[in-house]
């Protein structure tokens, strides 16, 4: 779950790291709360998805008429599907120099990975690689590990000595906080030598909600702004990726989901999501929403089933397939692969409610492109 | 031979009395895994099914020589759960749930290291060696005794691509699910390493996913010289990038962790790649060619 630069830099203030003292303009309120004592500022849209700055995102103003013209633009900007909810006003900063520091949890690093750039900013990504240091389980972190490292690519000793500090600071807090990732891009060097976090990207672990207040604040937030559909389905902790073809997808297993996605492709169709049931119920009470979502989303036009279940037995999906059937207003045509324990009882549900079983993956997809209007 | 599980692992089952562990005592028992005690707080000196119910895996351990543990707690609780297993001196410790935090998956696996236990999850189906044992929900019918190995970051596509090398006659030693969640308890090089040492396993199946790095490990063994042949599908052709699928690692943070890439990278170090799922079982019968 992404931050919100605001809250993350409240995070980071938090635990000691020096960030701009901003202040932030929610989305909604007066202008005439928002004071600003010192021009220039930097006006940042608070969004989640990356390349703000690319995008326009990131305003330099002068004055306050300035700061309302670009407040009014920037609320209105459409950052990847988020209009921004907040503004951040910082002073805008007498930068010497731009670097690059993150703590993430890595997979090859069996936990925490900390990377180093001394040149950073916007094109991080097209620059020579950063360096790594493979701390792993947070506890792990030497200074002196991370110092052999940083020697290799920065000369400057007093700037070197601060980002290690920082580094060790921020694996603390990420173990701390169930961070997932603490990105401060760029790291800046102040005219007077001081080190400050410019931005920050900050990504907290969602199952960590059961022993976090903010994470869970979070993730009730997420259902919020999703429309009524999906927060149900949020509800019964499906995951859910919109696409934009037109074969909805309900599956069970984030393999098979895109297994089926793919497959839909190969034959020439589109999917239309990714809607993966797994983590849910995988009761009526669990489907009900994924059909209710997908049969009000006027782009779908065939829903393509595809369950392949191990613990989720089968003739207790065929159930919950005749219920849904049942009180279902929708015409849309549904198209049924279930396969795994006990599939030898599916057949007599479904002939219950004259539904189908495909014994394949294949020949259900084939079905479900065909239903969709053919191959494109 | 297989890897990790077979007749010879005496299992106790942690969360025994729940739902999902009563299920596993009577599914996982007819598969023939030899489960010997199952751990409950609380319900110590209680049966499931002809499972004795003890209050912690000390004493499990001590009085059946269990040494092997399935953990079945809320998510809130693995954590506990498995260290407990693993400083009780189970060697193998698979914990299925996803859900799990992150910090936690880091601190079992160090925990695992330290004692020398392997851990297999989070967020997994669990292993199972056909004809043997099994440890977790899979349906039973998909998998058949066999030389192949297969490595799954996907439960249910382990289950769909074991059922369709199954179907073609091709058997399995051990199929295990490494899981979904960016820090694992067993990675994909460890389980490779696993196969290369045992004997029977001929040739890998690795059913990947799009998103994190796992798959540079598979690439990574399948160059390297003696390797067994690899045959491989990766997932996800159609994900788009910066979205999670469902999967905390399935998710395309830069070019290399997307489909073309993976595909080029695991077909460079010659790995027989399956250009979806219709095409396992040809690509099977590559790798097995090259046995």
């Amino acid at each position: 779950m992404m931050m919100l630069e605001c809250d993350a830099k409240q995070l980071l203030a938090s635990a000691g790291v020096n960030v701009p003292a901003g202040t932030v303009w929610r989305r909604g309120a007066a202008a005439g709360g928002v004071t600003v004592d010192h021009y220039p500022v930097a006006v940042k849209a608070q969004v989640r998805s990356g390349g703000r700055g690319k995008q326009g995102g990131v305003v330099k103003v002068t004055d306050r008429a300035a700061l309302e013209a670009a407040a009014k633009k920037l609320f209105d900007i459409d950052f990847g599907g988020e209009k921004p909810d907040a503004l951040l006003i910082e002073p805008w900063l007498a930068i010497e120099r731009e670097c690059y520091l993150s703590v993430a949890v890595d997979g090859r690093a069996e936990g925490y990975v900390v990377l180093y750039s001394p040149l950073g900013g916007m094109d991080i990504e097209d620059g020579a690689p950063p360096v790594r240091y493979e701390v792993g389980a947070p506890w792990n972190f030497r200074v002196h590990r991370l110092r052999e490292i940083l020697e290799k690519v920065e000369p400057d000793y007093q700037w070197r000595e601060k980002v290690i500090a920082l580094a060790q600071r921020l694996v603390r807090t990420a173990a701390a906080q169930d961070c997932t990732t603490i990105e401060i891009n760029p790291l800046v060097k102040l005219s007077d030598g001081a080190l400050i976090a410019a931005d920050a990207k900050v990504a907290r672990d969602e199952w960590a909600h059961f022993r976090n207040a903010e994470i869970n604040a979070e993730r009730e937030a997420e259902k919020g702004r999703a429309d009524p559909y999906l927060r149900a389905c949020l509800d019964m902790q499906h995951m859910y990726v919109k696409l934009d073809g037109d074969i909805g997808v309900i599956s069970g297993g984030a393999g098979m989901t895109m297994g089926a996605m793919d497959m839909i492709a190969e034959h020439g169709g589109s999917p239309a999501c990714f809607l993966d049931c797994s983590p849910g119920p995988t009761s009526t009470r669990g489907y009900r929403p994924a059909f209710e979502m997908l049969d009000a989303d006027p782009a779908v036009k065939v829903i393509l089933v595809s369950v392949f279940g191990g613990g989720t037995q089968m003739q207790r999906v065929a159930n919950s397939m005749k219920e849904v059937m049942a009180e279902r207003k929708s015409a849309k045509p549904v198209v049924y692969r279930l396969d795994g324990t006990n599939v030898d009882q599916v057949d007599g549900i479904f002939a219950e409610f004259g539904a189908h079983n495909h014994a394949t993956l294949e020949t259900a997809v084939t079905e479900a492109v065909k239903l969709a209007g053919g191959a494109r | 031979m297989s890897i990790l599980l077979d007749k010879s692992n005496r299992v106790l089952i942690q969360g025994v009395t729940g739902q999902m562990g009563q299920f596993f005592v009577e599914d996982a028992r007819k598969y023939g895994t030899n489960m010997v005690a199952g751990v409950s707080p609380g319900r110590a000196g209680t049966k499931v099914g002809d499972v004795p119910v003890f209050a912690n895996v000390a004493t499990a351990v001590k009085e059946t020589a269990a040494d092997t543990a399935m953990v079945f707690v809320p998510p809130s609780a693995v954590l506990g759960a498995t260290i407990e297993a693993i400083e009780s001196g189970c060697r193998l410790v698979v914990a299925t749930a996803d859900e799990m935090p992150v910090l936690d998956a880091i601190e079992v696996r160090a925990a695992a290291r330290a004692n020398g236990a392997v851990f297999v999850g989070p967020n997994t189906p669990g292993l199972i060696s056909p004809g043997k044992a099994k440890m977790g929900f899979m349906p039973s019918f998909c998998y058949l005794q066999g030389h192949v190995g297969v490595i799954s970051r996907s439960g249910s596509l382990s289950y769909e691509g074991s059922k369709r090398i199954t179907q073609a006659g091709i058997g399995q030693t051990t199929v295990v699910g490494i899981g979904g969640d960016p820090v694992k308890g067993t990675t994909a090089a460890e389980a490779l390493a696993l196969f290369h040492k045992d004997p029977d396993t001929k040739a890998i199946l690795y059913l990947g996913e799009i998103g994190g790095s796992e798959e540079t490990f598979v690439a990574e063994y399948a160059s390297s010289t003696g390797a067994k042949p690899v045959a491989a599908l990766i997932v996800g052709k159609t994900a788009p990038a910066g979205k999670k699928m469902g999967h905390a690692a399935a998710l395309i943070g830069s070019k290399a962790e997307g489909h073309a890439a993976k595909q080029k990278m695991l077909r460079d170090a010659g790995v027989f790649v399956a250009d979806s799922l219709g095409e396992v079982v040809a690509a099977m019968r590559a790798a097995l060619a090259r046995a």
